[in-house]
């Protein structure tokens, strides 16, 4: 076993826990004789996991322990509120409630996919960015599954999300992409944000901040660095006949898919190949690839996890209070970059930003007041 | 009567497109019961819809109609559904 595919592995969590249940393969007894290996780059990781397992165990024991006191009136909880249920394959939403919060897996691997989605989805924003919960004030978060018949995709409505099963010809069960929930769930942290509209370029930025936050939250739970993550959104959701690896890439725009029946990626990765159409919102899933490249660009460049730096920097511009519902590229640009300097001052993080934009073709003249304005 | 669909955004922005034809089929009568209804419901203009969620525009006989997920009536998801699967 090689230390990446230890990496790319992590043990079953306590069902109890919101942490994710992913790659549930390698037991406990198994980590524990691993972490004891000579070679550091085998022992890490395995040590790494098992304490994040055991901080898990125990925080959940002192949440039950009365010693510990109540929690402050009006602080939103370090727990996830989930509820998933089970639309029954009609479009009436939300369904039969299946599995509350703090309820066992159940049979049905879809449910228990979306439970375990939506708490990797609240775990990233929780550690990453002390976000509780898509509003920040500790929001239930509703998944229903099994929406409509072989229905080839996924939505956020504005109050849940929503999953179809896909019709297993060009696209497997939505739930499969930890990227994809999350994806979805962003677009409620943008709609109690920034609120972006979701229209040209305004909704291209708003469909690359979930995207953005979507890879994050399934780097954050695989614990990958920007170079180990594959930067491929959907990766999972192509049915066995597609030609492709996944719906998009923020690595190389473009070159997710060339399949008969599907096309092939339309996603520009620079502004000289900005998509100009009337449908799909004005293509916010197409020109999307544009700032989806550009966060690739600077997380690559600063190294290390993305969810710290690159991420930080994204996520203090999406909730800073000046990125409006009618920003461009050029406008988000520009706050990324004040961002930057804001946050970690004039050093290699500023520079990446810079450098990122001017790479896919945005001018990101920093529009902070008491700064000299800088074009790309 | 001609019928025909464009699908398009969706969380994979895929666009999907097919037409049919009613003349001399079977289910003729229902379906030129579904396309009324549908154009009855369906928008002048592209309505915004939900992140990720389809759009739809329904063309009969050269009028056009839009709607998008998960605002469609019964009607309009029966045709969609129906020209999707059985239109080229």
């Amino acid at each position: 076993m090689t230390a990446r595919s230890l990496r790319a592995r992590l043990p079953c969590m306590t069902h109890t826990s919101h942490a994710p249940v992913f790659c549930t393969i390698i037991p406990p007894h198994v980590l524990d004789k691993i972490a004891r290996n000579e070679d550091q780059a085998l022992a890490d990781p395995a040590r790494r996991t098992l304490e994040q397992d055991a901080a898990l165990r125990t925080r959940r024991r002192l949440a039950t322990v009365s010693a510990i006191g109540p929690v402050p009136a009006g602080a939103p909880s370090d727990l996830p509120n989930r509820t998933v249920y089970d639309a029954k394959h009609r479009t009436d939403l939300p369904g039969k409630k299946v599995r509350p919060e703090g309820h066992n897996p159940v049979k049905d691997i879809t449910v228990n996919r979306a439970y375990d989605g939506l708490g990797a989805t609240f775990e990233l924003y929780l550690k990453a960015y002390n976000r509780h919960s898509i509003d920040d004030s500790g929001m239930p978060l509703i998944a229903s599954v099994h929406y409509d018949e072989g229905y080839n995709n996924a939505f956020w409505n504005g109050e849940q999300m929503v999953f179809g099963d896909g019709d297993g010809e060009i696209f497997n069960d939505f739930t499969i992409s930890l990227d994809v929930i999350g994806h979805e769930l962003t677009h409620g942290v943008t709609y109690h944000t920034a609120n972006l509209e979701y229209f040209s370029q305004s909704g291209a930025l708003n469909e690359s901040l979930s995207d953005v936050f979507g890879s994050l939250v399934k780097q954050y739970a695989l614990q990958q660095t920007a170079d180990q993550a594959d930067w491929l959104i959907g990766a999972g959701l192509l049915a066995p006949r597609v030609t492709g690896v996944a719906l998009r890439s923020m690595k190389a725009p473009g070159t997710a898919y060339d399949d008969d029946v599907l096309g092939k990626d339309p996603q520009p990765a620079t502004m000289e190949h900005y998509v100009h159409t009337g449908r799909d919102n004005g293509g916010v899933h197409i020109n999307s690839g544009i700032p989806n490249h550009a966060f690739y660009l600077v997380a690559e460049a600063l190294g290390g996890h993305a969810w710290e730096k690159a991420g930080q920097i994204w996520y203090d511009t999406l909730t800073g209070g000046e990125l409006g519902p009618n920003a461009d590229f050029a406008a988000f640009a520009a706050l990324t970059v004040a961002s930057a300097r804001a946050r970690y001052g004039d050093g290699d993080e500023h520079k990446a930003v810079l450098d990122a934009w001017g790479q896919v073709g945005v001018p990101a003249a920093e529009s902070a007041p008491e700064s000299v304005p800088e074009s790309a | 009567m001609r019928i025909s669909v464009t699908r398009s955004g969706g969380f994979a922005g895929i666009e999907r497109q097919a037409a049919l034809d009613t003349n001399g089929r079977p289910d003729a009568f229902h379906l030129h019961g579904l396309a009324r209804d549908a154009l009855a419901a369906g928008e002048a203009a592209p309505p915004r819809g939900v992140p990720d969620g389809f759009q739809y525009t329904i063309t009969v006989d050269g009028r056009t109609v839009h709607c998008a997920d998960p605002q469609l009536t019964q009607a309009q998801r029966e045709l969609v559904r129906t020209i999707l699967k059985e239109g080229s």
